[in-house]
């Protein structure tokens, strides 16, 4: 018997509104499906009557998280268009800043990953030393979310000595910390047994359906704009590209952490390395006819910007294409002959069979497609029968 | 594989098929095909070039077009697919069954510009609440937005 279950748009798991739709059989999750939506802004016809500079601010707004990511995509593009070429010292801050704001939001994942598996200290402990990260990056921009660091031609806030030294000190904090986070991830029994196998996401699946950063890279899809199609300072800086074979949630989590080791080597990099110069050259108001790809390695994958100008002050079209809206077919995949119980939480408390059986219930046959009126005796006796023959845990088709 | 080889191996393999084909920065490549070579354009990349990663589809409100472009991505930079249909006649063929990631992208240009995609497996609407009006595409260049006169329910002086 399927069965289909909502969850969302408002759901205590989900910070932001998302209507996810189960057709479950049991346990099992036969099918998920997503609606989107909930959040639409039309932000992309809003940027075609603003300036190019005033659509930094509105990029800037699409993500909490990841608001450095989409303006840095949004002004590395521009820059292509207005030819002009910001001065090295500010590629290097404006990377700086990408990368402290991977770590913050790897951190946070982290903390995340925890708290839905049930390990709530893990959870305290990396969002208590995701503030170090919060504290510098307020230090660097006088901001914890919205930076406001990027501008056409450069950034907008330049970094002294004593703040340089303040960054590498706070690293080696940050370090000790993760090789914890490390050890515990991939080593601690009962973490490791709650994460390994779920969602299995095979490399061919992640391939097929377009499947972008960590998500990926868990499956063994070694891909990184960073790497592929190097932008700001990259191509300058040394760093690995970080995979994993076991395609699961455990996969994602060690991804993650590694990432944090190769974020603090970037920093470190880009800290011992900051050529001197200005941080920005001026830009002018308008741009002329053309079109540009802008690509960038945002904490949760590849975010794309297309923009086309028009010879006017403000853009013909601005596509913007955020990495999780890449994913979304992945988690549909990822879902798929899963538990209900591996999607957080609260499915547990909704019982979908005895809620309405007290009257009749047309029941569906999942495999026959046959449809039948029972009464609650008869589906007691059904149920009765079932359980007596095999326990549902063995019927349970293991995601791995 | 280098942008070259790229442009080498996609003139080899489609010839006349590649209206125009240009490399106008650093791994970037600009591909225009004709509507009725898409499908054929994007299977045989996929196979040959082994494109598999769609970053997204860009509509574009270009006049009497609606411009299409596929944009892909690989190792060394990314390809990106440009093709026109006609605003009386706009139809176009979904390359789902070539790259199954491509679904939402096809069901947001439906959605903002009212092209029809033929043969789409799962044709709802995507980001549009349920009650849109029929008819509103919001990315159309003729579109304008204009807020309704707010009514407030007992308040009527």
């Amino acid at each position: 018997m399927k069965f289909n279950i909502p969850i969302g748009p408002q759901h205590p798991a989900l910070k932001e509104p998302i209507s996810l739709r189960m057709t479950v059989e049991g346990e099992i999750i036969r099918d998920a499906d997503i609606r989107l939506g909930y959040n639409h802004r039309g932000l992309e016809k809003l940027a075609e009557e603003r300036t190019w500079i005033q659509n930094i601010y509105l990029t800037e707004r699409i993500c909490g998280i990841c608001s450095h990511s989409h303006t840095t995509c949004y002004v590395q593009g521009v820059e292509k268009l207005m030819e002009i070429e910001p001065p090295q010292r500010g590629l290097y801050i404006r990377t700086l800043v990408a990368e402290l704001e991977r770590v913050h939001s790897h951190l946070l994942w982290l903390g995340v990953a925890g708290h839905e598996a049930g390990f709530d200290s893990f959870f305290m402990y990396t969002w208590r030393d995701r503030e170090v990260v919060m504290d510098i990056l307020e230090m660097i921009s006088g901001n914890r979310v919205h930076y406001a660091m990027n501008t056409l031609g450069g950034v907008r806030r330049d970094i002294d000595e004593g703040q340089r030294k303040h960054i590498l000190d706070s690293l080696e904090t940050l370090r000790a910390r993760s090789e914890f986070y490390l050890k515990i991830g991939a080593n601690e029994p009962t973490f490791v047994a709650r994460l390994a196998g779920v969602g299995y996401l095979s490399k061919e699946k992640a391939m097929d359906l377009c499947a972008v950063g960590p998500t990926a890279r868990a499956s063994n899809v070694a891909r990184d704009v960073r790497r592929d199609d190097p932008y700001a300072a990259y191509d300058e800086t040394p760093f690995d590209v970080c995979t994993a074979e076991t395609c699961d949630v455990l996969g994602r989590t060690v991804v993650r952490i590694k990432e944090l080791f190769e974020s603090y080597k970037i920093i470190e990099f880009l800290l011992k390395n900051l050529p001197a110069g200005a941080i920005s050259v001026k830009a002018p108001t308008k741009a002329k006819p053309n079109e540009v790809l802008s690509r960038y390695e945002a904490p949760r994958g590849e975010n794309t910007h297309y923009i086309k100008s028009n010879g006017t002050n403000k853009p013909e079209r601005l596509k913007i294409r955020a990495p999780t809206l890449a994913n979304y077919p992945a988690t549909v995949e990822m879902l798929k002959n899963g538990f209900i119980a591996d999607i957080p939480l609260i499915f547990a408390a909704i019982d979908p069979c005895i809620c309405c059986a007290e009257r009749t219930v047309e029941t569906l046959d999942a495999r026959s497609g046959e449809e039948k009126t029972l009464r609650f005796s008869e589906l007691r006796k059904l149920a009765d029968e079932r359980y007596k023959k095999l326990s549902p845990k063995r019927n349970a088709v293991w995601p791995f | 594989m280098t942008d070259v080889e790229i442009i080498e191996k996609a003139k080899t393999l489609f010839g006349d098929k590649i209206v125009e084909i240009a490399n106008p920065a650093k791994r970037r490549i600009f591909m225009t095909v004709e509507v009725r070579n898409l499908t054929a354009v994007v299977a045989g990349l996929r196979k040959e070039i082994h494109l598999w990663y769609l970053a997204t589809v860009s509509g574009l409100d270009a006049g009497e077009f609606y411009e299409i472009l596929y944009h892909f991505g690989h190792e060394n930079g990314s390809l990106t697919i440009r093709t026109k249909i006609p605003k009386s006649d706009a139809h176009l063929e979904s390359i789902c069954p070539i790259i199954p990631g491509a679904i939402l992208y096809e069901r947001e240009l439906q959605d903002m510009f009212g092209i029809v995609i033929d043969n789409i497996p799962d044709p709802r609407p995507l980001v549009l609440p349920d009650d849109w009006p029929a008819g509103n595409f919001p990315l159309r260049k003729d579109w304008k937005y204009e807020r309704p006169e707010e009514k407030i329910p007992g308040g009527t002086k």
